[in-house]
């Protein structure tokens, strides 16, 4: 319903964009509104919103997307579409965050609204190339891209940018984003098989506090620390319900859905985020009850990995649905991953919630930026196990290397429990989607092949 | 900054083994009153020693606090959070996590067992003295209700004159006690063990920050364990007796009403306190009577299991191990993770939060087993109160 309302209010919308551009320009140059940068600007505004609202209309067409989902929808088509704010009171500074690894309860402690940037536009993926080099992997080029248009106020607002230093990409990200916002790197351990790695990382948050606390003013006390702790373990909390749900055989929501409502929380206050999930879980409940499903009792069950799935780039996960798959589960950092662990807090001291918070955010961190990743391998053979998969997606986007390099080692293991695994190569842009259509829409039927082939004997051996 | 801190932990340990020092020749001082020899007319009160020892750890806690709080005040970084650190103000805490479950049993468990150990005979009237246990609850004290087997095993010289049935229950009940109960005896019933947990406790609800050792510190304390076996299985050979060491004297037979002298005893006990007031059971780590009982812990009836799959190496369990075994977490491949090391206090479990990833097995029966469910259980209180909120505006919705 509020799509439909979204569409309403769009042209306005666009219009104050326009007005806002003008503004700037006047300021700036006192230059006539339609100068050359001028058009191109808009002819970016109107490409990224419509190929937003395209993507949020094929996520509403996608039948069985419960009524609770449709305020996550609003939340994407109000930061994608209409280009608004966060949900936010006027004076909540945003700090934006990249990857996994930045607590946000660190930045929930002093005040202020983690808003994660990392960004899957292919319209600032056009903007971009021109800016970094070519072999540099999209997410990358779609953050600079929107970085350089300056349109989208989660970017432009932002008091403050941390950047772990992950990915050789990411790093080089990190300077770039110096020479036009205050951005404070984040440096995350290489490695974590040695304990003083994680304590590295404690240091290196206890480093970042000054940085938040300079943005809001405001000092991160034990009181507020611990209240931030609890409410992003609430959202786990409800997170881990919603897994629960996730596992039914048959599905009871669409992986794709799933996936949007873990893109929405970049943009949401968690306490909102984790509220709207509550009436999700009671809703899926309720279905769960009425044995209402949204998958056929013998569709393939596939799970998508590798590099992050961001909206509006959810073609992967769009495809695996209409090409009659139905998605379990995702091992990707917009996704599950993010919300996964939880903080475990074994000592009530300042120093203990802090090393609980390091720890949380680099051990289990299954981010192939680590050195050593073999338990990327058990945690998918056992969301597998978990999820009954019959499939695996391995998304790599193109150049992003870290994950193109896992890829070997989780065909051999996989292939030894008998799951097939494909490997699908993919960029920021829709001149791919036919040829990506065309080998999800083969890998699914050979699942449902395999699934037949292995049918007919269970009842031979019965009789 | 890794370097100062670095530079604060070679500060820090120093000072506190050296504020140790200063108090151990504070309490000799002390023992010329009353403190570690009664004299031969029994005069004084027999808890008299135990307050003294109290008292003096407590000043021991303070004056490290203070010592830190002045070091940390000076570093660039940390500076900033020296109130913070050493907080005393009341606080919220993080609710998320469980409070009940198998953690009250253990202290459940650990008081009845202090209690039975030290006052036993007293309430039942009578006490099964045959049975001998590997455990430091001290043997001088009469009252047990199960006797202790260290007094002989710290004085293996004495199993000379003993007659052979001695020699045979004494044995016996080793055995027995470590395949049945194996280091549970560590975790639950020893009464050194609540004393410890009880200041680790005390320490958490101050919220005042403790020392986190890692796999190098945890390295540094094995030769005092190797120094303590020695002493404790060959003192009596020298005609030394280690009992005069023991810190476990100083608890149990005074707060029976039995008058011991304690020699350096005390001093170890002070050590003892202040060490457990910032690593938790921190003598367990170094405790000979535990590493016996680990030795045979390839045979023990109680084990540690562990879901190699299931494990997304978070290391909670790790940061919650009160004796360091990172093979908790790293292990991948085994099923079984127990080690000599582990004391079966269960921390790992309940702060698991993989469903079924560790669990606790007595001969081969999984009685206790970690799931998100319950290490999450906490979230439930907000989760009822957003129920009510929900209902509420729906509520007021529908008025409207």
């Amino acid at each position: 319903m509020s799509l439909i309302n979204n569409k309403k209010d769009q042209p306005e919308m666009k219009h104050v964009i326009k007005n806002v551009i003008e503004n700037k320009c006047d300021d700036h140059h006192s230059s006539p509104p339609t100068t050359m940068a001028e058009r191109q600007r808009q002819r970016f505004v109107d490409k990224a919103t419509k190929v937003s609202a395209k993507y949020l209309r094929r996520l509403a067409e996608l039948d069985g997307a419960p009524a609770a989902m449709q305020p996550f929808f609003k939340v994407l088509s109000d930061i994608y579409v209409d280009m608004k704010n966060v949900a936010k009171t006027a004076d909540t500074k945003i700090v934006g965050t990249y990857c996994v690894m930045v607590p946000d309860e660190l930045i929930y402690a002093v005040g202020a609204q983690p808003v994660k940037l990392c960004s899957g536009s292919y319209t600032a993926f056009a903007i971009g190339d021109d800016l970094v080099p070519r072999d540099a992997c999209p997410l990358i080029k779609a953050v600079m891209g929107f970085q350089a248009m300056e349109v989208m106020p989660i970017y432009d607002d932002c008091s403050l940018m941390v950047v772990p230093i992950t990915c050789d990409c990411k790093k080089k990200m990190a300077g770039m984003l110096k020479e036009r916002v205050p951005t404070y790197a984040l440096h995350v351990p290489t490695a974590k098989s040695e304990d003083s790695d994680m304590e590295q990382y404690v240091q290196e948050l206890y480093q970042l506090i000054p940085e938040l606390e300079k943005v809001t003013g405001q000092t991160i006390t034990y009181q507020s620390l611990a209240e931030s702790i609890d409410a992003m373990g609430f959202a786990q909390y409800q997170m881990s319900k919603f897994n629960e749900h996730k596992k039914n055989v048959p599905a009871l929501i669409k992986g794709t859905h799933a996936m949007a409502l873990m893109n929405a929380f970049s943009y949401m206050p968690v306490a909102q985020w984790s509220q709207q999930l509550y009436l999700l879980n009671q809703e899926l409940a309720q279905r769960k009850k009425d044995k209402h499903y949204v998958s056929k009792d013998k569709q393939p069950r596939i799970m998508v990995t590798g590099s992050p799935i961001i909206f509006p780039n959810i073609k992967i996960p769009l495809l695996i649905e209409e090409t009659g798959g139905i998605l379990v589960g995702d091992e990707t950092c917009m996704g599950e991953r993010s919300l996964y662990d939880p903080t475990v807090v074994v000592d009530q001291s300042f120093d203990g919630l802090m090393r609980s918070l390091a720890n949380r955010y680099t051990r289990p961190c299954t981010c192939p930026t680590f050195v050593d990743n073999s338990q990327r391998i058990y945690r998918i053979k056992q969301m597998i196990a978990d999820h009954q998969v019959q499939g695996v997606v391995y998304h790599v986007l193109r150049g992003c290397l870290v994950y193109d390099f896992e890829y070997q080692t989780l065909e051999d293991e996989l292939g030894q429990l008998g799951i097939p695994v494909i490997r699908v190569e993919s960029d920021y842009n829709e001149e791919d989607i036919e040829q990506l259509r065309i080998r999800i829409e083969a890998f699914i039927e050979l699942i449902k092949l395999k699934d037949l082939a292995l049918r007919p004997k269970k009842p031979e051996i019965a009789g | 900054m890794k370097k100062t801190d670095f530079k604060l932990r070679k500060i820090f340990t120093p000072t506190v083994l050296a504020i140790c020092g200063v108090l151990m020749l504070l309490s000799l001082f002390a023992g010329s009153l009353v403190f570690y020899a009664f004299g031969s007319d029994d005069s004084g009160y027999a808890i008299t020693p135990v307050l003294i020892i109290l008292l003096l750890a407590v000043i021991g806690i303070v004056l490290c606090l203070w010592l830190r709080r002045r070091i940390v005040r000076n570093d660039p970084v940390m500076g900033r959070f020296a109130a913070e650190r050493i907080s005393l103000k009341p606080g919220g805490t993080v609710r998320g996590q469980r409070k009940f479950g198998f953690m009250t049993m253990r202290w459940l468990i650990m008081l009845i067992s202090f209690f039975a150990l030290i006052y036993g005979v007293k309430w039942l009237g009578q006490g099964f003295g045959n049975i001998e246990l590997p455990i430091f609850a001290c043997p001088i004290n009469q009252d047990q209700l199960i006797d202790s087997s260290c007094y002989t095993l710290a004085h293996l010289n004495s199993l000379v004159g003993m007659s052979w049935s001695e020699i045979g229950i004494f044995l016996g009940s080793l055995l027995l006690s470590i395949v049945v109960l194996g280091r549970f005896i560590c975790g639950f019933l020893c009464p050194m063990g609540l004393i410890q947990d009880l200041t680790h406790e005390t320490r958490q609800g101050l919220k005042i920050e403790g020392l986190s050792l890692n796999e190098k510190l945890y390295q540094r304390l094995k030769p005092i364990k190797w120094t303590l076996l020695l002493l404790f299985l060959g003192l009596s050979f020298v005609g030394g007796n280690f009992c005069n060491i023991c810190p476990a004297i100083t608890v149990s037979p005074a707060l029976a009403g039995f008058k011991v002298s304690l020699f350096l005893s005390g001093f170890f006990m002070i050590v003892v306190i202040i060490g457990s007031f910032f690593k938790r059971r921190f003598f367990c780590n170094i405790c000979p009577l535990g590493y016996l009982i680990g030795l045979g812990h390839r045979i023990s009836l109680f084990r540690i299991k562990k879901d190699g799959q299931a494990c997304t190496e978070c290391g909670a369990c790790y940061e919650a191990c009160p004796m360091g075994i990172k093979t908790i977490y790293t292990e991948r491949e085994k099923r079984d993770v127990t080690t000599a090391d582990c004391i079966m206090c269960g921390e790992c479990i309940d702060k698991c939060p993989e469903n079924k990833a560790l669990a606790m097995s007595f001969g081969g029966v999984k009685f206790y087993k970690a799931s998100r469910k319950t290490f999450m259980s906490g979230q439930k209180k907000t989760d009822q109160r957003l129920k009510r909120l929900i209902r509420k505006r729906e509520k007021n919705e529908s008025n409207q």
